[in-house]
């Protein structure tokens, strides 16, 4: 099995935990990822001043995939979400296609829509499979309480995206409880994060992620566990920055997935930059049996 | 005579030029920490860090980057081979020329037999040197088609010096023994295309020669706890250090976007052009400064181009720096409501909280005010007739028609994370958005375009996913805020 991976603008930078540990854990379940230094930004940021700018950002990085022939993994839900917008768009309407397409020509890069483009947490679930990662795994964790966060543009609009079933999604559930954890039901867990509006609306955006939060503490979980860095940077460096700001008098901590499945399958904390967090996770790994 | 005449106003010039060019990186400052941060401060403090770096142990780390980035480009070798080599010909064959050819009166004897260096086998090999490393960049600039490499006056100027020099020196060698006429004329192009070169030079990008060396061994050495006078100091000097070769646009994140807007500021390696101009004059007309602010706004802030400037310029601090100076300035920026400002919120410690919110304010109002209706609540609106002309142009995508399917059961408002937290939410956001979604139907533009909603809306896509009729609701926001920006960026036309 063989990808092209996406890793868009902030993990490389930012949220290097995940970049770190989704290496670790395909390495481990024998994924070959291609790298590709060309591709760039998926478009998402612009898309509410600028359609065809957009359009034309995202078409470029699946362009590239197809010239490469091979399917995307991208690991950040924005980044999927926007390139699986513009797939759409692109695959739906002739006229911006062949408009993109002239831009493209510049670059010696056409698109086509014969690569497809799929999230890491997708890989893991289609692909690889429950069992055979069940399979994997060397160490079970016990008594942990992990609260998925489903990220918003993965599972919806659900007819562009095909994630999951938006309304009763279960397949990150199902990822959490192949390491032995116990994924708990509470009742925000498909809300949004609040990062998209960071910066543009620091007070709502952080209500958001603070109405997220106290309902995870009370559901019992130990940690929120995302797939995605814009939800990882806002559950750990702005939950940080909201608690120093005494807006927030309890935390609880975000760990990428790859880091609970990276720990289960025996691959040591290291690797998985369990040191770059801001907000404590050292316990995490006494849950492991 | 002639000779001396010319070569000593060369020097004079280079002399006056290298004053002036390194008096201006503590003379000019740049974006918002330049306050406070006076000439009489920054000398000082430019000395202080000198000292205290040679004597410490990073003394080591500088003779390392020396060895290595300054002396044998690695940085320009793991980006692009064929630069590096380019680079490495005209440095290493002019470097020799200059000691060899240049100095060969001062030379001492001892080094070089004096007859050896006018014979020179060394002459004709340098030479060749020089002149393939030209014809890599000649080749480069004009034949090869990079994408997005931008070529401007100053990279042909240095080109054709260059090329002048070295043909006319290789015209100098072979008339030498042929005809003394022409070679006295060609004397003439030779000795005063390099002296002009040399006059030039600090005004030049070739001023990169001293300053990419500097930059490289400062930002080896400086950090973030760096004194701040020192951090300014360097960010003028790194204006200098720029030889915009592009490579910070080639790997750009969002250079893309330059293919379809056409502003030639979201590429880095243009605002450098822009930024050695600026700090000198600093005024700027609002067409101008309109397009600076969408460029350096229009960032993600992937790092790439700091993490590969083979200058060793720190691009990331400087574009926060000059991009906070030239937000809080003239026009709104539409794009400061978009995901681009999530750096800016998670950066937020680092800015005056005084200032913060001020743009963002600025950017919404302008964005909603031309809108009126949404503020006279107690306005009776006619329903006839609709604004078709508005209804029609918001038919951009096959999907947003969709609006008339609404038949205004509120799932959408219901849902809503953003009005979920509010108290009382039409007091924050002017319209919910089923509002919205009905207010197109009724096509009253000002409704639909108008409220702080369509700003604040998370795209969170659940209103759009728990309509029961299938209206679009997210994707509708989406394009009903392009329309503002389009309109809102006419209107500052």
């Amino acid at each position: 099995m063989k990808f092209a991976l996406f890793l868009g603008c902030n993990i490389p930078v930012r949220v290097q935990q995940y970049e770190l540990s989704a290496r670790a854990v395909l390495d481990k379940l024998g994924i070959e990822v291609v790298e590709n230094s060309e591709f760039k930004c998926c478009g998402n940021p612009i898309r509410n001043t600028d359609n065809k700018t957009f359009i034309l950002m995202a078409a470029r990085n699946l362009a590239l995939a197809e010239k490469q022939g091979l399917d995307m993994m991208v690991l950040c839900k924005c980044c999927f979400g926007s390139l699986k917008k513009a797939a759409h768009l692109l695959k739906q309407n002739p006229s911006i296609q062949k408009e993109v397409n002239g831009m493209l020509a510049g670059e010696g890069l056409q698109y086509k829509g014969t690569s497809e483009v799929k999230h890491f947490l997708s890989v893991l679930y289609h692909d690889i499979g429950i069992h055979a990662l069940k399979e994997k795994t060397t160490r079970s964790f016990k008594g942990i309480k992990i609260a998925t966060h489903y990220g918003c543009h993965a599972l919806r609009p659900s007819d562009i995206t095909g994630f999951d079933n938006p309304v009763a999604p279960v397949l990150f559930d199902e990822l959490v409880s192949a390491t032995g954890a116990q994924s708990i039901d509470w009742p925000l867990k498909l809300e949004c994060c609040g990062a998209p509006l960071l910066g543009v609306h620091d007070s709502l955006s952080m209500g958001v992620t603070e109405r997220k939060i106290i309902d995870g503490k009370q559901a019992g979980a130990d940690y929120l566990c995302v797939a995605c860095p814009y939800c990882q940077m806002q559950f750990d460096t702005v939950q940080q920055m909201m608690v120093s700001a005494q807006k927030l008098n309890q935390s609880l901590p975000s760990i990428v997935f790859p880091q609970l499945l990276g720990l289960a399958m025996g691959i040591d904390g290291n690797s998985l930059g369990l040191s770059r967090h801001v907000l404590d996770i050292s316990r995490l790994e006494s849950f492991l049996e | 005579m002639f000779y001396n005449i010319v070569l000593y106003a060369a020097l004079t010039v280079f002399g006056i030029g290298l004053i002036y060019k390194i008096s201006g990186w503590f003379r000019f400052s740049i974006g918002i920490h330049a306050k406070n941060k006076t000439i009489s401060a920054r000398i000082p403090a430019a000395l202080k860090g000198l000292i205290a770096v040679i004597f410490s142990q990073k003394l080591g780390t500088l003779i390392r980057v020396f060895i290595m980035d300054v002396l044998f480009q690695i940085r320009v070798l793991k980006n692009d081979k064929l630069r590096w080599l380019m680079h490495m010909l005209i440095y290493a064959g002019f470097m020799f020329l200059f000691f060899t050819h240049a100095l060969d009166r001062v030379i001492p004897t001892s080094l070089f037999d004096r007859y050896y260096l006018k014979l020179n086998p060394f002459l004709l090999f340098s030479g060749c040197l020089v002149i393939s490393g030209i014809a890599i960049a000649v080749y480069r600039r004009f034949i090869l088609k990079v994408p997005r490499l931008k070529t401007n006056a100053m990279d042909q100027y240095v080109i054709i010096l260059l090329a002048i020099i070295m043909l006319s020196g290789i015209a100098l060698e072979s008339t030498k023994l042929t005809s003394y006429n022409h070679y006295q004329k060609i004397w003439y192009i030779h000795i005063l295309t390099c002296f002009l070169g040399l006059a030039y030079l600090p005004f030049s990008k070739m001023f990169h020669l001293f300053t990419t060396p500097a930059s490289l061994l400062a930002n080896s050495v400086m950090d973030k706890n760096s004194d701040p006078a020192n951090i300014m100091t360097r960010q003028v000097m790194e204006l200098d250090s720029c030889t915009h070769c592009g490579t910070c646009s080639f790997h750009c994140s969002v250079a893309v976007a330059f293919d379809s807007i056409g502003n030639e500021n979201i590429l880095p390696s243009e605002r450098m052009t822009f930024l050695k101009d600026y700090i000198t004059r600093k005024n700027i007309n609002a067409q101008g400064l309109a397009a600076i602010q969408q460029g350096i706004y229009l960032c993600t802030n992937c790092d790439r181009c700091t993490i590969n400037c083979p200058a060793g310029i720190n691009l990331r601090d400087l574009w926060f720096n000059v991009r906070e100076e030239m937000i809080q300035r003239g026009h709104s920026v539409s794009l400061m409501l978009t995901p681009f400002s999530f750096y800016r919120g998670l950066k937020q410690q680092e800015l005056d909280p005084a200032q913060y919110d001020n743009p963002l304010h600025k950017a919404e109002k302008d964005l909603t005010d031309p809108f009126e209706l949404v503020n006279k609540t107690e306005e009776i609106i006619s329903l006839t007739p609709a604004n078709r002309e508005f209804k029609e142009s918001a038919d951009l995508s096959t999907r947003t028609g969709t609006y008339s399917y609404c038949f205004t059961c509120e799932n959408c408002s219901t849902v809503c994370p953003v009005v979920g937290n509010y108290e009382n939410p039409q007091e924050y956001l002017d319209l919910l958005p089923h509002q919205i979604i009905r207010s197109m139907g009724f096509g009253v533009k000002d409704l639909a375009m108008g409220s702080r909603m369509l700003w604040y809306c998370l795209t969170c896509y659940q209103c759009q996913e728990h309509c029961p009729q299938g209206v679009k609701v997210t994707d509708i926001f989406y394009e009903l805020k392009n329309l503002a920006a389009k309109e809102a960026s006419r209107s500052s036309e």
